[in-house]
């Protein structure tokens, strides 16, 4: 039975996850190299947890033992006790597989090593480790707070037996997981590659405006935001990294063939919302 | 608006049936023809099943998407025997309003539809012109949407229009993830669901939509655009056979 839950990160996904294991009564030991990231993260869960009473959505009571089971560390060492390790730095092979390979020195055999990469190989994770079997990949959605859904993602090497454990870890969570192989861009980045790429090729053949294709797509699909509301929303050069990273995993499978447009805005530097000006423009 | 306005409905079902249902409920007087495939269909009741094409309709409405060859005729018909200034409001998700154009003597009454199945229960209708569309048509399409309670938004005349063309790619990526084992069918529409609120799994909506119809409009961008971009997942093309997914 898992009791202590290891996170790696304390930046946005860790941070949020952490809030949610320790609502799920976990004890949570949250690791960060920078003493600045956690206290910046230990300030924005006590702060998320405060609006949770305001809000009624928690007692002051279990918001008070969830931030007391929540353990700031800066000592890696200090995560050798989690049975469970859910890895949550930046999005970049060489970072992560560094981490893997000291969390595989300092956990016991039987712990659980889980990445929250959305995008890179468990697979290629899991090979620093000496116990492949017991890797497998969670990929929570931001805000992991009110995301229900994590893909549970099963490497080349990663056992029945974990990937079961990972599963009832989120359900314990109380998030919906789906169990999908170590494919890029697991499921949801690349069954969503299409609402992109195709909204940017009507919108390059003159098909509609950047408005006209919003509206459609909303009022005759019942879609909740248009495709380019959300590039805006998400990021152009995000979603921009998203489907360069998936089409070169797939080996430049046309179906994800990135669109001059995405790497024109990130150019000029027209980035969506964050830089007020991406298809629409924000005051 | 629609009060006393009669209809003429050619084509396929589903599409045939709910259009004529919608038609029915504005007030509009129904005339339909299922084509010889979809035979079988059933008309809701008060709608008036005719053999060929009723003269002194004020609209008519060419529904077919699979069958090219059954969608020509009963566009001819309509063409020779529907008074001259009446507006033919042909669906154009798998043929462009223009090629159509080119089947008919007078193509300045004929105005593509973004007509796929299960799209109704949305607030807009798609619109395509050809070049040959004149004025008073396209204003009597607009008009119609009106009607039957819809928007409308006229877009430029090309395969798949907006909406088909995107739910079609989404549904045949969600199949090719399904055909390569990524996860299982009920896991990709829970996934697209919660992860980027879909309002439905693409699976499902392949399935709302019908396989033979997704299939036909994926074909029909695959031989447009002759990129392999539009190539056909083929457990789409397995299951537009038999109208359902392999192993169900």
């Amino acid at each position: 039975m898992i009791k202590s839950v290891g996170i790696v990160g304390a930046g946005t996904m860790g941070n949020g996850i952490a809030q949610v294991a320790a609502r799920a009564g976990f004890d949570v030991v949250l690791y960060d190299i920078s003493t600045e990231v956690l206290k910046d993260a230990m300030a924005r869960i006590k702060e998320d947890f405060r609006r949770g009473v305001e809000k009624g959505k928690i007692t002051a009571t279990e918001a008070t033992e969830a931030f007391s089971a929540i353990h700031p560390r800066r000592n890696f060492g200090d995560m050798g006790n989690a049975d469970f390790i859910i890895e949550a730095v930046a999005e970049d092979l060489n970072v992560k597989k560094e981490i893997f390979k000291k969390l595989d020195a300092i956990v016991a055999p039987e712990a659980i090593l889980t990445s929250n990469t959305s995008s890179l190989s468990i697979s290629a994770i899991a090979s620093l480790t000496k116990t492949p079997e017991s890797v497998v990949g969670m990929h929570f959605f931001n805000p992991p707070a009110l995301m229900k859904l994590v893909e549970v993602v099963r490497g080349r090497q990663t056992s029945d037996e974990t990937t079961k454990t990972a599963c009832d870890l989120a359900l314990r969570m109380k998030k919906i997981p789906v169990v999908c192989k170590d494919t890029p861009g697991f499921i949801v980045n690349r069954v969503a590659r299409p609402f992109y790429g195709e909204a940017l090729r009507l919108l390059a053949e003159g098909v509609a405006t950047v408005e006209e294709i919003d509206m459609i797509v909303k009022m005759e699909g019942g879609f909740k935001m248009g495709p380019f509301e959300l590039m805006d929303l998400i990021g152009i050069d995000v979603n921009y990294a998203v489907t360069k990273s998936v089409y070169e995993q797939f080996f430049h499978e046309p179906r994800f063939r990135p669109h001059p447009i995405q790497r024109q805005m990130v150019e000029a530097g027209t980035l969506g919302r964050k830089t007020k000006k991406g298809f629409y423009t924000y005051k | 608006m629609a009060k006393g306005k009669q209809v003429c409905i050619l084509g396929e079902s589903p599409l045939v049936v709910e259009y004529a249902s919608l038609c029915l409920n504005k007030g509009f007087k129904v005339h339909a023809r299922l084509n010889v495939s979809s035979k079988s269909a059933k008309l809701p009741k008060g709608i008036k099943r005719v053999p060929k094409p009723t003269r002194s309709t004020d609209i008519a409405l060419e529904l077919t998407n699979i069958s090219i060859k059954e969608k020509k005729k009963n566009l001819i018909e309509l063409d020779r025997i529907v008074r001259p200034k009446v507006p033919i409001l042909s669906s154009c998700v798998t043929v462009t309003a223009a090629e159509q154009s080119g089947w008919i003597t007078r193509p300045a009454r004929l105005i593509g539809l973004g007509a796929l199945p299960s799209l109704l229960e949305g607030t807009l209708i798609e619109l395509a012109t050809s070049d040959a569309t004149d004025k008073p048509s396209i204003a009597a399409a607009k008009e119609f949407t009106k009607a039957v309670g819809k928007n409308c938004a006229l877009v430029r005349d090309s395969v798949g229009l907006v909406l088909p063309r995107i739910v079609c790619m989404l549904a045949n990526e969600a199949c090719f993830a399904l055909m390569e084992g990524v996860a299982a069918k009920r896991d990709i529409d829970t996934a697209m669901k919660l992860g980027t609120n879909y309002p439905f799994g693409p699976i499902e909506w392949a399935e709302r939509i019908g396989l033979r119809q997704v299939f036909a409009v994926m074909a029909a961008l695959h031989q447009e655009f002759g990129e392999d971009r539009y190539r056909v997942a083929p457990l789409l093309r397995q299951g537009a056979l038999q109208n359902v997914f392999p192993g169900g």
